[in-house]
């Protein structure tokens, strides 16, 4: 049963979240957002446009410990899977796409047991979008903006209230454990109903094409100019990579401490933009040019995850467009390809 | 998985084989062309091509490696009794039932030959299962080419037909010298009947491919084992990417009639 918080009762909210929960939320640093472990309800801000990193990096974190070694005894290797129950508060719907993305890809066998293990402590509470965050987002064009499942709470601002549709029995126990607000009545629904019709005016297309087509038209453009034009200015720094929601590739490495006694093996982020990623001890480099590795990204995200899952692999939040040092952009990219086939190249 | 170095020996100036077994006393069941990942606390992970075929004595793998790298340079320091660990095996392998009743031939360039020479062991273990067996050896100098006792065995045998060449060469060598795909002419193939495998460095491939198929053999009938850095073996990490398709999982062994559609495959 889905129930109403009003605003001035949501510091209750989250309070009450917090005596079980570790309580991720987007909070306000130096002008941005970005997802943080929060202290006190004051600093969570519900209106916010787009985090510099999204939330799922909370469930697949940088440099996570995989398992411990002692140099002096090779036999001593101890396997971590860390895990603490957290929430992540207030997640756009694109996120929340991200994450279902993620479930997918690395629940798939054999699967990512450390991922698994995080991914099921963690509650998703979704916060509804119902106008474009910013500019530079293509996650209208494909129907991203609404998340439909892969959240446990999700709130949206309906005046003065926020309608919390419960979407899971974990979702319910919250609300249970929370207690005293009220249930959904007829005039929340129909101003839940009335505030996501106005959704779809206010969100504008930045694709000049069919997005079902898309990874079509990506594949007739494999060996087309325009990677060597993104190549000109891809410095190949991965930011790309860091930010987006759906990267998950990484790389293996050893730390020792100090002592020289004991270490920890750690899974890092790489990223498929970085020149070294394809190359291998003898000196081939398997993705030489930047104009490869672009490719190589866009198709990864359109054409090779979208053929494997079904849908596109990129939730169009437009974070690398944002954090793009050379004004690299998805959706010139996208354009473009469209724009090819219209002018019959 | 804890693993023991039971063995090392230096194959030529540049690769050791280092004979390895399970702590568990357990047999890493595997195919021709699998790899298994070498792991070495404080240095890292590798993966390896396994270098001697399943049907030796299962309880022990052999993994021959040439110093490039960390990991490999850390294995090349490991003595007998050293422990490391192995996870895998990974990849699809060989696929070798398929290919019963076939002629094989077997293309092998340069370090090539340490992932094939277990599809070769595999092979003449289980002779009588296959037809003819064609070999075809590629190195840089003779000081080069692996496992060369064996090698000299398989020229030897009557029942392989072995072709060697290396890119140069001083007396007393008195086999072909030039590349691998000069020893195309000596061979008389029969290309409805005949499997190819093929194994070498990157650039030997598409060479190699063109002169199968001029000799008519059909495209899925070309086996290709296609490395690339890899760190999970899971199909997670993303470094072993060819286009669509994790070589860790849906590789390392592809047939050219699949390979041909990864355009970056070749």
């Amino acid at each position: 049963m889905d129930v109403t918080v009003e605003y001035n009762d949501i510091d209750r909210f989250i309070l009450a979240l917090q005596s079980r929960y570790n309580v991720i939320a987007p909070v306000s640093k130096d002008g941005r957002f970005i997802f943080d472990l929060i202290d006190h309800p004051s600093k969570v801000s519900p209106k916010y446009d787009s985090t510099l990193l999204p939330p799922v990096k909370w469930i697949y974190p940088n440099d996570e410990a995989l398992l411990e070694f002692d140099l002096k005894d090779a036999a001593k290797i101890k396997e971590i899977t860390e895990s603490n129950k957290q929430a992540l508060l207030f997640v756009h719907p694109c996120d929340v796409n991200a994450i279902n993305i993620m479930d997918e890809i690395l629940a798939e066998e054999p699967s990512d047991v450390n991922y698994l293990k995080r991914r099921w402590s963690t509650v998703i509470i979704g916060y509804e979008c119902l106008g474009p965050c910013k500019e530079n987002i293509l996650c209208f064009d494909k129907s991203y903006h609404i998340a439909y499942s892969g959240f446990d709470l999700f709130f949206t601002d309906i005046g003065e209230r926020y309608y919390v549709q419960v979407a899971s029995s974990t979702g319910k126990e919250i609300i249970e454990m929370i207690g005293g607000l009220k249930k959904a009545g007829f005039s929340d629904k129909t101003e839940l109903f009335r505030v996501r019709d106005e959704r779809k005016m206010r969100f504008k297309k930045s694709i000049h094409g069919n997005m079902d087509m898309l990874s079509h038209m990506l594949k007739e453009a494999y060996n087309d100019e325009i990677w060597n034009i993104e190549e000109k200015k891809c410095l190949s720094c991965g930011a790309c990579n860091i930010v987006c929601p759906t990267c998950y590739c990484f790389d293996v490495v050893d730390e020792i401490c100090p002592d020289m006694e004991k270490g920890t093996r750690y899974r890092r982020w790489d990223g498929c933009q970085l020149h070294g990623f394809c190359k291998v001890a003898t000196g081939e480099n398997f993705r030489k040019t930047a104009a490869e590795r672009v490719r190589h990204r866009v198709f990864k995200k359109e054409v090779y995850l979208k053929k494997r899952f079904g849908r596109s692999g990129c939730v169009g939040c437009g974070r690398c467009i944002d954090h793009c040092i050379a004004n690299i952009s998805l959706i010139e990219i996208f354009n473009k390809v469209f724009d090819r086939v219209r002018e019959g190249v | 998985m804890p693993a023991t170095v039971v063995g090392v020996r230096q194959v030529t100036d540049k690769e050791k084989l280092f004979t390895i077994s399970l702590d568990n006393g357990k047999n890493i069941k595997h195919r021709p062309c699998q790899f298994v990942i070498v792991s070495i606390s404080g240095v890292g992970e590798a993966p390896i091509s396994i270098s001697s075929p399943p049907t030796d004595s299962g309880k022990v793998i052999e993994l021959c490696v040439r110093s490039v790298g960390n990991l490999t340079g850390a294995m090349h320091r490991l003595s007998v009794n050293d422990k490391i660990g192995i996870r895998g095996p990974f990849g699809n392998g060989f696929p070798i039932e398929k290919i019963e009743g076939r002629d094989i031939l077997i293309v092998a360039g340069g370090l090539g030959l340490a992932p094939l020479r277990s599809l070769i062991k595999y092979v003449n273990n289980k002779r009588k299962r296959y037809r003819r067996f064609i070999l075809l050896i590629g190195a840089k100098r003779p000081a080069d080419i692996l496992f060369k006792e064996e090698v000299t065995k398989w020229d030897e045998d009557p029942g392989i037909e072995t072709h060697i060449t290396v890119d140069a060469a001083e007396p007393p060598w008195n086999k072909n010298v030039g590349v691998i795909t000069g020893l195309f002419k000596y061979i008389d193939i029969d290309p409805l009947k005949t499997v190819a495998a093929i194994v070498g460095p990157p650039v030997m491939y598409r060479f190699v491919i063109r002169e199968l198929l001029a000799k008519g053999i059909f495209e899925g009938n070309i086996f290709l084992d296609l490395e690339r850095r890899m760190r999970c073996g899971l199909g997670k990490c993303g470094h072993c990417q060819i286009n669509g398709i994790y070589l860790c999982q849906n590789g390392p062994v592809l047939s050219y009639l699949e390979a041909k559609k990864l355009q970056e495959a070749l």
